[in-house]
């Protein structure tokens, strides 16, 4: 793992902030479904809502809403 | 001969033609405009889990055979549901070969949905896209040229709207002119499959034809109407009391929302069976109809408005796309116990009847939380309880119809917190507690309810529930009428026979010794023991063994009510209807399993007997083991 470079995971940028991502690390399977459903190096999404326990967090991407969990959240590295 | 000929041409002839897409795209609802069918839909994800079939409306020219697939999201890692698509789609399935597809997108998505499109179009069939969300695209100041996307695709593009049925003829116009053509290599098939450079290519595919545009550079990002909902419903404080408050005003509206038409049905049931009585005066025949049919089946009758109106604010939550949110909320709750937020739609199906509740779980990605969630179903208080709950409680608490509807969202609620322990523990302690599967779950934008559609879906799924229960309910309310009203003495087989006397009776009584612990003597168990054809059973049954007659003039309810409230053990002035064992006996209907289609839907969708099997012991032990601790516990406490 290399947490050198400039990149946040999604599970700590705020509410309501544009980010892009940088990229996927997380389990191999998991990580291709997300990158299907459109969660794409280069991609523009932002974090709209966060579930009254703080998770799942809802997110839009490419036109959609999707919640993932904090913790499938925290595999896609934003910047 | 010719007429066979022809018809062996054009059943040679008639194409079979697959709607496929992503989930929610809108699907299920064009199968319906197209076939005049009367399939579920609800504004959620994964609502279809099975291959729906169906054939073209005579409007639309010759005949198409028509499928419908369940939505995919992603071909990776796919749920069953979405590998049974899969599979069809790729040709692999042993019945369905699809000739044509009409993919179905979300205007509103577009990227998404044309990527799952470059799936479809790589298999060399005829393809034709349907585009849907169109008035939800204009809400959010869009639009999309229709033709320019076309020749970007490559493939026919018509936009429909499969609610009102605006462009379905086109569209299957479009289909019967294309599905003949030989498909030639469309940019669509040339999408890549690695997601990073196919979700470019149809951006630049998008972008370069012009063919969707905005108002104003910041508009069409999100649906404000949308928006301005899910602020409130996850709202850090307010989304679960708004949670909360949607259940259990769903619950008890159930009670007192129905009880005009309870009372207008109860009226009608008695009156017809009076009527036999007093036209065919002491005649058995007329006692049998009177009694044993018309009272019988009229016994649960009553109950039918709760269970319509059960159904139609399930269709209404469906349709409004709120569960979606729910199962967003309740999942950090649900993953802690073993099971998914998907796991929330399926367990509240089960509301409405295990049976499709269990098909529901279809959408749960990991066996293991799926079958966690079939496990909790049968938990799950469905439609056929609420007869036997209702008339449990009118007995238990007379007067206030409140505190009955308040007690009966009680249990309702019960039956979840409940189902969540029993998940809690086996997750726990049987299934072996690994990592959760992927969320992922997609919210869809809020839609104004339509009514038609809503009041025709309610009206499905109530013929439905009257064609299934309703079979039992008569067979066993003649029979048990006939059994507790003949009987056999030593010398001649006597007819009628006073109830000690009858077969229900000498059946009945050798069961007594299980029957007393709860509280209850064998008449109640032989309601209990017909409760296993369908639930609801035990109302029709405790009219029959306890002899209402059909020519007082009280109503039936109030009479049966009445025969319940005086009803004594035999021989003795003992009450056998007290809170105590009334309560034991809706604890018992709580955890037993009775129902022998739920256990056959379980052994299909695990393919386990033992699984099965296992269920069914289980609940309908404990609910034997349950109602008699907490009958002897009351005793114990001073309750009667
Ligand atoms: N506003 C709007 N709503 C639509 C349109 N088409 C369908 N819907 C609604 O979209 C929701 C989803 O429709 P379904 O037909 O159940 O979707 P599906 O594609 O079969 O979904 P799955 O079975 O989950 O794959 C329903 O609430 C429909 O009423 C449309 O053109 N405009
Ligand atoms: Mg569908």
């Amino acid at each position: 793992m290399t947490e050198t470079l400039p990149a946040k995971r999604l599970s700590e940028v705020s509410l309501n902030e544009w980010c892009r991502i940088d990229r996927l690390e997380g389990p191999r399977e998991d990580c291709e479904r997300l990158l299907d459903l459109g969660f794409t190096p280069g991609e523009e999404i932002i974090v709209t809502h966060a579930a009254p326990l703080g998770d799942p967090l809802v997110i839009r991407v490419r036109g959609a809403l999707l919640a993932l969990r904090k913790r499938e959240a925290a595999w896609i590295l934003v910047e | 001969m010719t007429t066979r000929l022809s018809e062996v041409e054009s059943q040679t002839r008639e194409l079979t033609l697959c709607l496929v897409g992503m989930p929610n795209s809108g699907k299920t609802t064009l199968m319906n405009a197209i076939t005049g069918g009367n399939f579920r839909t609800a504004n959620y994800p994964g609502v279809t889990v099975s291959l729906l079939r169906g054939k073209s409306k005579a409007e639309f020219g010759p005949a198409l055979s028509i499928v419908d697939l369940p939505g995919v999201h992603s071909p990776v890692a796919p749920s069953p549901e979405e590998e049974l698509a899969c599979r069809v789609i790729e040709g692999n399935h042993a019945r369905v070969r699809p000739d044509a597809f009409v993919l179905v997108a979300d205007a509103t998505q577009l990227e998404r949905h044309l990527k799952f499109a470059g799936f479809v179009a790589k298999q060399g069939k005829p393809l034709v896209v349907a585009l849907t969300m169109i008035d939800i695209l204009r809400r959010m100041d869009q639009s999309v040229d229709v033709e320019k996307l076309a020749a970007a695709l490559g493939v026919p593009v018509v936009p429909v709207d499969p609610r009102s049925g605006e462009g379905v003829a086109e569209l299957v116009k479009t289909v019967h002119k294309f599905a003949s053509a030989p498909p030639v290599g469309s940019a669509l098939a040339r999408i890549p499959d690695e997601p990073v450079s196919a979700f470019k290519v149809i951006r630049d595919l998008l972008q370069g034809s012009h063919a969707v545009r905005r108002v104003s550079r910041l508009s069409g990002l999100t649906d404000s109407h949308t928006t301005r909902i899910d602020r409130i419903v996850l709202h850090r404080y307010w989304g679960f009391p708004v949670f909360f408050l949607v259940l259990v005003s769903l619950f008890a509206a159930i009670f007192w929302a129905a009880q005009p038409f309870v009372d207008a049905i109860d009226a009608g049931f008695s009156m017809a069976g009076d009527l036999v009585v007093r036209v065919f005066p002491e005649s058995i025949i007329a006692r049998f109809i009177g009694e044993g049919v018309i009272g019988g089946v009229g016994a649960v009758a009553v109950f039918f408005p709760q269970i319509m109106i059960l159904f139609f604010l399930m269709t209404l939550l469906e349709d409004s796309g709120y569960l979606a949110r729910g199962a967003t909320l309740v999942d950090r709750p649900l993953s802690y116990l073993g099971l998914h937020g998907r796991s929330f739609v399926p367990m509240l199906s089960g509301f409405a009847c295990a049976i499709p509740a269990v098909l529901a779980a279809r959408a749960i990605p990991a066996r293991r939380e799926r079958i966690l969630t079939i496990w909790i179903i049968p938990l799950m208080s469905c439609s056929a309880r609420l007869p036997v709950y209702a008339l449990l409680l009118a007995a238990l608490l007379p007067g206030a119809a409140w505190s009955a509807g308040l007690s009966l969202a009680g249990i309702y609620v019960g039956s979840l917190l409940i189902a969540s322990l029993t998940a809690g523990l086996a997750s726990r302690l049987v299934f072996s507690y690994r990592k959760p599967s992927l969320l992922a779950m997609e919210l869809p934008v809020y839609r104004t309810p339509r009514w038609k559609p809503i009041l025709r879906m309610t009206w499905a799924r109530g013929s439905s529930y009257l064609r299934r229960a309703g079979v039992p309910i008569m067979t066993v309310s003649a029979c048990l009428w006939l059994l507790s009203n003949f009987g056999y003495v030593p010398k001649a087989f006597v007819a009628p026979a006073k109830m000690e006397g009858s077969f229900a009776a000498q059946l009945g009584q050798k069961m007594e010794p299980m029957l007393r612990p709860m509280g209850v003597d064998w008449r109640v168990g032989v309601g209990l023991i017909s409760a296993f054809a369908a639930r609801e059973v035990f109302v029709s049954s405790m009219a029959i063994v306890f002899h209402v007659d059909a020519d007082n003039d009280q109503t039936a309810q109030a009479g049966l009510l009445q025969q319940m409230r005086t009803a004594t053990f035999p021989g003795t002035s003992q009450m056998i209807f007290t809170p105590s064992s009334i309560f034991g006996l809706i604890v018992f209907f709580f955890f037993s399993l009775q129902c022998f289609s739920t256990v056959a839907v379980v052994r299909k969708e695990t393919n386990s007997w033992r699984l099965a099997g296992t269920q069914l012991a289980f609940y309908t032990g404990l609910g034997y083991v349950l109602a008699v601790a907490s009958v002897q516990a009351l005793r114990a406490l001073g309750v009667a």
